[in-house]
């Protein structure tokens, strides 16, 4: 029974590159899901998937200039992903319509940009690579640059974090105190890029976004408050990507797609039996007496 | 105290009973009575100068000319569409004046408004007591931590806004009168110098109207400057010193006994300017 454990779960990290990505997993499940927690919070769960599409023709083209070179190709998804966040943010300012809409329709241009690029200068194999993510390809700079990236976030959260909770809250109240709102907002969209192009190694670009929104959207049916909500997803990015990791190796599947369909089981088990808003929960429908203490 | 209004009421200028255009008339109006009076008066932190307000390049209202004195409460009275809230949005700063100026000495960070329509998230995971600590940003700003002293505080303002019991009840969970209460408890933690209020007690329970009277005629006593945006004739005479009456573009100081003695109600308020009825006392 211990020998199948280990063989199972202790004995895949005997290679170098399991451990590699193991690691990068675990510094990425610290940094997104915060993230995803606050973007589902602001109900732009949506804008970290627009996001992970802007990256796309960035990372392309580092690919085509240096070829599978991950500072390369991170730098470009950083600048195509601030880039397509202001010019959706600008246009949506300049013409009065709403951000969504005009952030739809750059992750659509990102989206085509990418992919034309992408074939135009490699196979079929490297789009797989940049769009669902390889964990062969973590080496140690790969993996200097995760960890670097996901410290940069998370230090960075936790500097403007009281600012972004009040601009969360209550905009107009933020705005009365002289603090701009909507620079909290930049950089905090800056994070997701960050993140987003941090993640593209192992899980893809289009994958990046599932450790940031599952593990949010997840928490939501175990807690209801802030810290618990953060606690909770950032565990759960933790057992997902790990656990991922192991099924992609003794399946022989993708990691992207391991990862995070492992998540959206814990989302489905969650909508199911969580303790809040959940099936379960809503019909074993349960109210403390008047006068009971107030739970904390 | 003097009603300053009741002066200028009594000593309408030649021009009061005629129906003239309006902006000429205020002009008149308060330029001869009012302003050059209310300057020898009590310390005023917010005077407005021949201001000109407008929504959409629609202009809600000009030469509104007047001050707020320190440590009094001011009901803003109108009916809907007179321009209350563009006022409010003008003196915080919101709204860019097309003429004239707000002077207001009251530092940013120290004033506070809470509008009709909360830009307040409510499913936003917060409970009541992190609402009222989030009043301490002018002291703690983005970064500094909240001492003992200040979770302290924090109690003894919930304990005075009878909230105590919330402290830890999501925001999403709290009823209309509890909702305000917290908001109101914000803002004395913000030790707030300027607070403006639009229809605070709309929607609220006849308890919690009293509790706030309470918490903002102490407000007041302390010195806090309060303009509060009014529709009821019981809580104008509870709560208000002064009056400012909207209408057709134009704001008319006076005191709340002159509308409550009855000659001046609030629908009828937009004949004022006109120099209609019940403007000799």
């Amino acid at each position: 029974m211990i020998e199948l454990l280990h063989e199972w779960l202790v004995a895949p990290f005997d290679y170098g590159f399991m451990r590699r990505a193991a690691v990068g997993g675990l510094a990425l499940s610290l940094a997104a899901p915060p993230m995803g927690v606050f973007l589902m919070l602001r109900g732009m769960s949506l804008i970290g998937d627009a996001m992970a599409h802007a990256i796309l023709p960035g990372v392309a083209l580092g690919f085509l200039l240096a070829g599978f070179s991950l500072p390369a190709m991170s730098l470009g998804g950083i600048l195509s992903g601030l880039l397509v966040a202001m010019l959706a943010g600008s246009v949506s300012q300049m013409t009065g319509h709403r951000e969504d809409s005009a952030m739809a329709s750059f992750f659509l241009i990102s989206l085509a940009a990418g992919v034309m690029l992408v074939s135009l200068g490699g196979s079929s194999v490297d789009l797989t690579h940049v769009l669902f993510g390889s964990i062969l390809a973590v080496n140690s700079t790969a993996l200097i640059l995760i960890a670097a990236i996901s410290s940069v976030i998370v230090i960075t959260l936790a500097l403007i974090f009281r600012a972004l909770v009040v601009e969360c809250l209550d905009p107009l109240f933020l705005r009365g105190q002289g603090t701009h709102g909507g620079l909290v907002h930049g950089i905090f969209l800056g994070l997701v890029v960050l993140n987003l192009t941090a993640g593209f190694q192992t899980l893809g670009t289009l994958m990046a976004v599932g450790l940031m929104m599952l593990p949010a959207t997840t928490a939501r049916f175990w807690s209801k408050r802030l810290e618990g909500l953060i606690g909770i997803a950032v565990v759960l990015a933790m057992v997902a990507s790990t656990g991922g990791l192991l099924l992609s190796y003794h399946l022989s599947i993708p990691s992207g797609p391991a990862i995070i369909l492992l998540a959206g089981v814990g989302y489905m088990l969650s909508a199911l039996f969580g303790r809040h808003h959940s099936l379960l929960a809503r019909l074993r429908r349960h109210a403390a007496p008047l006068g009971a203490p107030e739970p904390h | 105290m003097p009603l300053l209004a009741d002066v200028t009421l009594r000593h309408p200028p030649p021009g009061a009973r005629r129906r003239t255009a309006g902006s000429t008339l205020a002009r008149r109006f308060l330029g001869n009575g009012m302003v050059g009076l209310m300057s020898q008066e009590a310390p005023s932190r917010l005077r407005l100068h021949d201001l000109q307000l407008a929504q959409a390049n629609r202009t809600v209202l000009e030469h509104v000319d007047g001050r707020f004195r320190d440590g009094a409460t001011t009901a803003l009275i109108g009916a809907n569409g007179t321009g209350k809230s563009t006022l409010i949005q003008g003196i915080m700063g919101m709204l860019k004046p097309v003429a004239g100026r707000v002077e207001c000495t009251v530092p940013r960070e120290r004033r506070a408004w809470l509008p009709q329509q909360l830009a307040l998230d409510l499913t936003f995971p917060m409970s009541v007591e992190e609402l009222v600590m989030t009043g301490s940003w002018p002291s703690h700003g983005a970064h500094k931590g909240y001492c003992a002293h200040h979770y302290r505080r924090g109690r003894e303002v919930m304990a005075r806004l009878g909230i105590s019991h919330l402290a830890h009840r999501p925001l999403g969970e709290l009823s209309g009168g509890q909702r305000q209460r917290a908001l109101i408890g914000r803002t004395l933690m913000q030790e707030a110098e300027l607070l403006l209020l639009d229809e605070p007690f709309a929607n609220v329970d006849t308890e919690t109207v009293d509790v706030l009277m309470t918490v903002l005629r102490d407000m007041a006593a302390s010195g806090v400057t309060l303009i509060v945006v009014l529709h009821d004739m019981e809580q104008l005479s509870r709560l208000a010193d002064e009056a400012v009456v909207l209408a057709n573009g134009h704001a008319h100081w006076t005191s709340p006994q002159t509308i409550l003695q009855g000659q001046i109600s609030v629908a009828s308020a937009a004949t004022l300017s006109l120099g209609m009825p019940g403007v000799s006392a």
